[in-house]
């Protein structure tokens, strides 16, 4: 999972994008590179938002307060899954038993520091079929508490390589309720080395596959970082998160466009903790192979459900536009 | 996605007989299914539903789609996930990061011995609607949608998409198939012990210490079509004609029929 950044750029419904504008921007702060397209990228995200909450409530000039979002994302660069990112009930419910079963997850909340003031949020990645079902199901099965109230998509973004950055932009289009322009959107992908393409994909026997490193074709050795997992700790993430975050800055400065930014927003690296902290315990000794044949059914598997996790945060939390 | 079915209740001394003839009929072995059901219920704040208030910033329109969005139905939902036999009674996977301390396992690790991890365990979301209502048709006709959930622990996404978990259960049974037919020959098992858990198992009991939710041991046999496109008629036709035709095969075994529609209601109240 590489490291990203993503910026957004609105614009009025009957203006022109910044598209061009970013397009030549590009051409002219990296002179010494070859400004052609190596590809075409797209996405589309629904939002939803809790029912009660569009309602004006009763003691008036008091906005609603901490709006709940359920967000759908599918992004054509991970095929393989599409992100439903919901945003946590106001308390657990129902009241949960605090007993052990509490203890595994213990420490996976304590990842970003969140100084937002909308509740957290989960993120769960889902195969492509069951995408469009899902939403289909909250739509007709959950009408009092979800409500859909908009879709976007980019329908044909461009993918350029600008030296150890991969760059996609494309213009980001309502589809529903109204057809309308919303902006332009720009991913902005770190391609050098990195600590976190060094972390192996764990398969789904419990075992590693190390440099394969599936959805992401950054090769560990080309990267030039053979790591044991005993060698990287939680806080080299942290570290790696952050500097890579002022290089994609330091890009995106020398464009000179004025944008929303996503970068280090709240959960950004989870997964990779996680699996880091998988890859851990794999490596003290622990069998963690599981004997699963007999199992039958397994069209839909998915060898890294978590890849473009970080991604789909920036963008989702870029396109929740507040309505 | 439409689901049209027929039931029969088969008591436990025919089953053995039955499972030979639909062998037979449907000239397949029968594949032993086990699934792990939990139900969840939609949720909502308390006494929030149809209050209005000002509108200055609403349109009337939009406020009575709210309002009526707000007092729609909401419903029961179950996550199925299929277990192997061997899961049943076996430890969970050695875990040495996590505390396992608290959990008051006496059984020492072996490890050859089979394990469950729920961590691993494959879920899916499979929602039925209530039958249809007055259809000319003699076969239970109701809108489902099943979707692949992630791994793992489903209730954390559960609840923040608004559904809690009530309770959960274990499906015991043989399926197959006949063309477009799936014959679901099953029981209900419940775990020992009753439910005091406010969260899905991490480990599974014995499968001999699982009771009976029909305390006579009968099963029932289920047979269903699942029609892509529920609004075409003509697909809707042909299904529940060629429920009718297993029906008229079956006749001298078991009897097919439509269930009672409110029995199979899934709306929370």
């Amino acid at each position: 999972m590489p490291i990203t950044g993503v910026y957004f750029i609105p614009s009025n419904p009957n203006a022109s994008t910044a598209l061009q504008v970013i397009t030549e921007r590009l051409r002219a702060a990296f002179p010494n590179e070859e400004l052609t397209p190596i590809g075409r990228w797209g996405l589309e995200q629904k939002l939803l938002r809790d029912t009660q909450g569009l309602l004006p409530s009763s003691n008036s000039n008091k906005k609603p307060s901490n709006p709940r979002y359920m967000q759908f994302l599918s992004l054509t660069h991970y095929p393989a899954h599409g992100f439903i990112y919901t945003s946590e009930p106001e308390k657990p419910i129902p009241a949960p038993n605090q007993n052990q079963n509490q203890g595994a997850r213990g420490p996976v909340n304590a990842i970003a520091p969140d100084h937002s003031s909308t509740p957290p949020m989960v993120m769960t990645t889902i195969p492509p079929s069951s995408y469009g079902t899902l939403f289909q199901h909250f739509t007709y099965a959950c009408q009092p508490f979800w409500n859909h109230r908009f879709t976007l998509a980019v329908p044909n973004g461009i993918v350029y390589e600008v030296g150890d950055f991969r760059v996609r932009l494309g213009d980001v289009r309502q589809t529903f309720p109204t057809a309308r322009v919303r902006g332009t959107v720009v991913e902005i992908e770190w391609r050098g080395p990195s600590v976190v393409e060094a972390i192996p994909v764990d398969r789904e026997d419990g075992s590693f596959d190390v440099g394969a490193g599936g959805g992401c074709d950054v090769d560990v050795e080309v990267a030039g970082i053979d790591l044991a997992s005993s060698a990287i700790e939680e806080s080299d993430i942290d570290a790696e998160y952050a500097a890579t975050a002022s290089l994609i800055r330091e890009f995106w400065g020398r464009l000179g466009v004025e944008a929303r930014e996503a970068i280090l927003i709240p959960n950004v690296g989870r997964e990779v903790k996680d699996r880091l902290r998988r890859w851990k315990k794999a490596g003290s000794g622990a069998d963690t192979k599981v004997d699963r044949t007999g199992f039958g059914e397994r069209a839909e598997d998915d060898p890294d459900p978590w890849s473009g996790a970080d991604v789909a945060r920036q963008f989702m939390e870029v396109l929740r536009f507040n309505r | 996605m439409h689901e049209q079915s027929l039931f029969a209740s088969v008591p436990v001394h025919q089953h053995h007989e039955l499972l030979q003839q639909l062998a037979g009929l449907t000239a397949m072995q029968p594949r032993h299914c086990l699934e792990r059901r939990l139900i969840f219920k939609a949720y909502r704040k308390p006494g929030m539903a149809g209050r209005i208030g000002a509108s200055q910033d609403l349109q009337q329109g939009d406020l009575q789609r709210l309002n009526k969005m707000l007092n729609g139905n909401m419903y029961y939902t179950q996550v199925v996930g299929p277990v192997s036999e061997s899961d049943f009674g076996s430890t969970a996977p050695i875990d040495r990061d996590t505390q396992m301390a608290g959990m008051d396992d006496s059984k020492p690790y072996d490890s050859s011995s089979p394990s469950y991890d729920y961590e691993r365990q494959p879920w899916k979301l499979e929602f039925r609607d209530i039958p249809e209502a007055g259809t000319r048709s003699a076969v239970t006709s109701r809108l489902m949608s099943s979707a692949t959930l992630p791994r793992g622990d489903v209730v954390e996404a559960m609840n923040a998409w608004g559904y809690h978990f009530i309770t959960e259960y274990v499906v015991e049974g043989d399926m197959f198939v006949l063309n477009d037919i799936a014959i679901f020959l099953h029981r209900v098992l419940h775990y020992p012990g009753g439910d005091e858990s406010s969260l899905p198992r991490r480990q599974l009991p014995a499968l001999k210490d699982m009771t009976l939710f029909e305390k006579s041991g009968s099963y029932v046999l289920q047979a269903f079509i699942i029609v892509q496109d529920g609004s075409n008629q003509e697909t809707m036709k042909t299904a529940s004609q060629h429920l009718f035709g297993l029906r008229e095969q079956l006749k001298s075994a078991v009897l097919l029929e439509q269930a009672d529609r409110l029995s199979l209601d899934t709306r929370a109240k």
